[in-house]
């Protein structure tokens, strides 16, 4: 009886070792093509950036969406011949400082920089949606190449940093590129569509636009003391690399600074870690407060964005001294 | 926790491992354990719901298979009151008291529950209330074991959406054949990817044209709201069908089996068929012996016969209302609808059969069977405009502005600006509606078995890298497991 069993599982098991080797070929060439296509498709991703660019650099730009437009319309590269710098600008949509410190580690181990340039937004230092939860979004695992080390780093963030293991699972796996409805469509950022474009006031845009930056959460004032302390660590991982760090608010039209809930507390939180860290901080919010300057409730346009480089930054990518922090 | 969650696969593979290693006797009861944790994990307080409702069926199945008459009856008709009238309160008690609060004027408000019933509540109301039914008509043993019975209510692969097993079948198994069989398992395995490429590769892929166009149906050209009403059609049904094949598949994991609850419904004949043996099986027969039969069913006189069958589409148009698409009217609508088909198909029944006698050739060709598909299938999608609108106003300006734009649409189609979207939804309702007409002729799985090994292993893999590289995995519900 029991040879009969053997007889008839033997094969069985055969078979469905076939079926699950030849399926793994086919994940590994699929995976393998979605690699490819990260790359090919590949623009403004924060790892992609740093994997493509060659050499060291002058100024390493670190934040959220609103220092994008300043890499949207080849901007960086002007920026980089008004000032003889070589600068790379890593900001992400909606990427809080624990994401920032993720980009930064992967950047400094195929790279050197002299400068960090970290843009500070107070929605990014308050819910996780904008740090953990950046792992966890599709779209953004979906391009963001594949490497040993990196998957290493996220292990370390997972343990350390409180990011969801299925992060980890999808990057390892490759699952949200094999996924990815927008595999054939270049990396662009829904908001450089606008970069020329100058907004209109609409009150109720950009209430919308308050709201979906600041989720509701469950402990605000423990959620923006873990992402000062996160930004603290990026500080230290700077100074140990011998990077200068300078801390920058961008511009805000005033109408959408006064609907921020908690700016005051924040800024004063600001203050007093760039204090305790030694670094510079440069509150640029009130810089700029014509409407035409800006894309939409709150980023830059292209207009925009020159005003703020030609009067504001310049100066200070340049290696020009800085004025008297606020 | 859904099917096509990561923390589903791991909550199985958990699942079958502990199931596989436990002593046969003791498995039932780890089921339990593991079903009751997967209804948990959608809102710990629906526990509390799925125990009343278990409890209920236990003590009042147990008075009623006693043999006192003066006792079985009030039991049964408490028991039934207490479950099915939980669900009928929790459903519709704040919509009733919106509508008519405005009739009693400004100074009687009426008090708000400002509670639902939680998910999946009117599936196992259901199979509760079929114990208890089939136990009083001695077609049941009742349960003795009230953890056997909260198996049966609470059984994972079944609890949010169906099928609405009958407590006979799945109690006969729970002792005995629990058991990890190879080749159930096999089987299981497949349903279960059929049903996951039905619900995240097709269902979810129509799931926005249908929703962009019904968002903006004032709006949006006759052409977009027509394309997404044929979506409609299958997205509800691969959505639904798909969870059912996902349950039913699990269950065979485990060496259970339950109910087919779908089958191939838009290749029905006539709108009889479509309700009675292609869709939603399990409700159909449930409606059919639990409200029907006991209204007199087919054996009155024709008015009370009309009536009856009116009656069970409206009921059925109720239990439908939910939170998917809403509490309103809409669902009333729907079910009378449907009713009205079956008054038509009654009504001209003797005339068709008349013309079948006298012309038999045209009777079985095969382009009448088309027709008739087509024509069915018809019906049924106007019907499907009034369950997936909000509103009956929304309703009908969908079907208003499709209306009005038909005769010209063969002229619009060509210049209608179709999206990647809409090929690829196309695609794969052809593909779809392939794989049925061939499963109709020959099941497909005896197809499969019957292939060459190559062509077999190419459809799964292409069934399995299908949902790999185009299924939508973010979906957060099945449409059906919020009624």
């Amino acid at each position: 009886m029991e040879q009969v069993t053997a007889v008839r599982t033997t094969p069985r098991a055969v078979s469905a070792a076939w079926f699950i080797g030849i399926g793994l070929v086919i994940y590994a060439l699929l995976l393998a093509g979605s690699e490819w296509l990260v790359y090919r498709n590949g623009r403004m991703n924060p790892v992609y950036k740093a994997d493509v660019a060659a050499g060291d650099f002058d100024w390493v730009i670190l934040g959220a969406s609103h220092a994008m437009p300043l890499d949207f319309g080849n901007f960086n590269k002007e920026m980089q011949r008004r000032t003889g710098k070589k600068i790379l600008n890593l900001a992400g949509s909606g990427t809080g400082p624990l994401y920032a410190r993720f980009a930064f580690e992967h950047f400094l181990t195929r790279h050197r920089t002299r400068n960090l340039l970290y843009v500070a937004d107070g929605f990014a230092f308050r819910a996780p949606v904008w740090n953990e939860g950046r792992f966890t979004d599709a779209d953004l695992m979906a391009r963001t190449p594949f490497h040993v080390s990196l998957a290493g780093l996220l292990v370390r963030y997972v343990v350390m940093g409180g990011v969801d293991p299925r992060a980890l699972a999808d990057y390892v796996a490759g699952f949200s590129k094999l996924n990815n409805r927008g595999r054939f469509q270049l990396d662009v950022w829904e908001g450089e569509a606008s970069f020329d474009r100058a907004f209109k006031l609409s009150p109720s845009a950009e209430r919308k636009r308050v709201e979906y930056l600041y989720p509701p959460v469950a402990d605000e004032r423990a959620g923006s003391e873990r992402y000062f302390d996160v930004l603290a660590d990026l500080i230290g991982i700077a100074e140990r690399n011998d990077v200068t760090v300078t801390i920058v608010k961008m511009p805000l039209p005033p109408r959408f600074k006064s609907l921020l809930p908690g700016e005051a507390t924040f800024d004063a939180a600001l203050v007093s870690l760039a204090g305790r860290q030694g670094v510079s901080l440069i509150d640029w919010s009130d810089a700029m407060p014509d409407p035409g300057f800006y894309a939409d409730t709150d980023h830059l346009n292209r207009k925009g964005v020159m005003e703020f480089f030609g009067k504001r930054l310049q100066p200070i990518l340049s290696g020009t001294p800085l004025p008297t922090p606020f | 926790m859904l099917f096509t969650s990561l923390s589903f696969f791991l909550f199985l593979a958990a699942t079958l491992i502990v199931f596989a290693w436990l002593p046969r006797r003791a498995r039932w009861f780890w089921l339990l354990l593991a079903s009751l944790a997967f209804y948990a994990s959608f809102g710990l307080s629906n526990i509390v719901f799925l125990f009343a409702v278990t409890f209920v069926a236990w003590a009042a199945g147990r008075l009623v298979a006693c043999e006192r008459p003066a006792i079985r009856k009030p039991a049964l008709i408490a028991g039934l009151v207490l479950i099915l009238g939980t669900l009928f309160v929790l459903k519709f008690y704040d919509f009733v008291a919106a509508e008519i609060e405005p009739l009693l004027g400004s100074v009687n408000a009426l008090p708000r529950l400002g509670i639902t019933a939680p998910v999946g509540f009117s599936f196992y109301a259901f199979m509760a209330g079929a114990y208890l039914i089939d136990v009083y008509r001695g077609t049941c043993a009742a349960e003795h074991d009230a953890g056997r019975l909260a198996l049966y209510v609470s059984w994972f692969p079944k609890i949010l959406a169906g099928p609405i097993e009958r407590a006979g079948p799945f109690l006969q198994q729970v002792p005995t054949r629990l058991r990890l069989d190879p080749v159930l398992a096999a089987a299981g395995l497949q349903l279960v990817l059929w049903g996951l490429f039905k619900k995240v590769v097709i269902a979810d892929n129509l799931a926005p044209v249908v929703d962009g166009a019904f968002r903006i149906a004032a709006y949006a050209s006759p052409m977009e709201l027509l394309i997404a009403v044929y979506f409609f059609a299958f997205q509800i049904y691969c959505d639904f069908s798909g969870y059912s094949d996902i349950a039913v598949g699990l269950s065979l994991l485990f060496g259970i089996r339950l109910m087919e609850n779908f089958r191939r419904p838009y290749l029905a004949l006539t709108t009889a068929e479509f309700w009675s043996s292609r869709w939603h099986i399990s409700l159909g027969h449930w409606f059919r012996d639990y409200l029907y039969v006991p209204l007199g069913g087919s054996r009155t006189g024709t008015l009370r016969r009309y009536a009856n069958v009116m009656a069970v589409f409206i009921v059925s148009g109720l239990w439908h209302a939910g939170l998917g698409y809403g509490v309103g009217w809409t669902f009333l609508i729907w079910g009378a609808l449907n009713g009205f088909y079956q008054w038509t198909g009654l009504a001209t029944r003797g005339a068709w059969r008349w013309l079948g006698e006298r012309l038999p050739r045209l009777a079985a060709s095969a382009w009448l069977r088309v027709l008739r598909i087509l024509v069915t299938f018809h019906l049924i999608l106007v019907s499907w405009v009034f369950f997936r609108a909000d509103t009956v106003t929304q309703a009908s300006t969908v079907i208003r502005r499709i209306g009005s734009a038909l005769p010209g649409l063969p002229a619009l189609a060509p210049r209608y600006p179709f999206t990647v979207d809409h090929a690829a939804g196309a695609a794969l309702i052809a593909l779809l509606l392939t794989v049925e007409i061939l499963d109709e002729r020959r099941p497909m799985r005896e197809r499969l078995a019957a292939a060459p090994v190559a062509l077999r292993w190419s459809a799964w893999y292409a069934a399995i890298f299908g949902l790999l590289l185009f299924g939508r995995w973010r979906s957060d519900a099945f449409i059906y497991m919020q009624f």
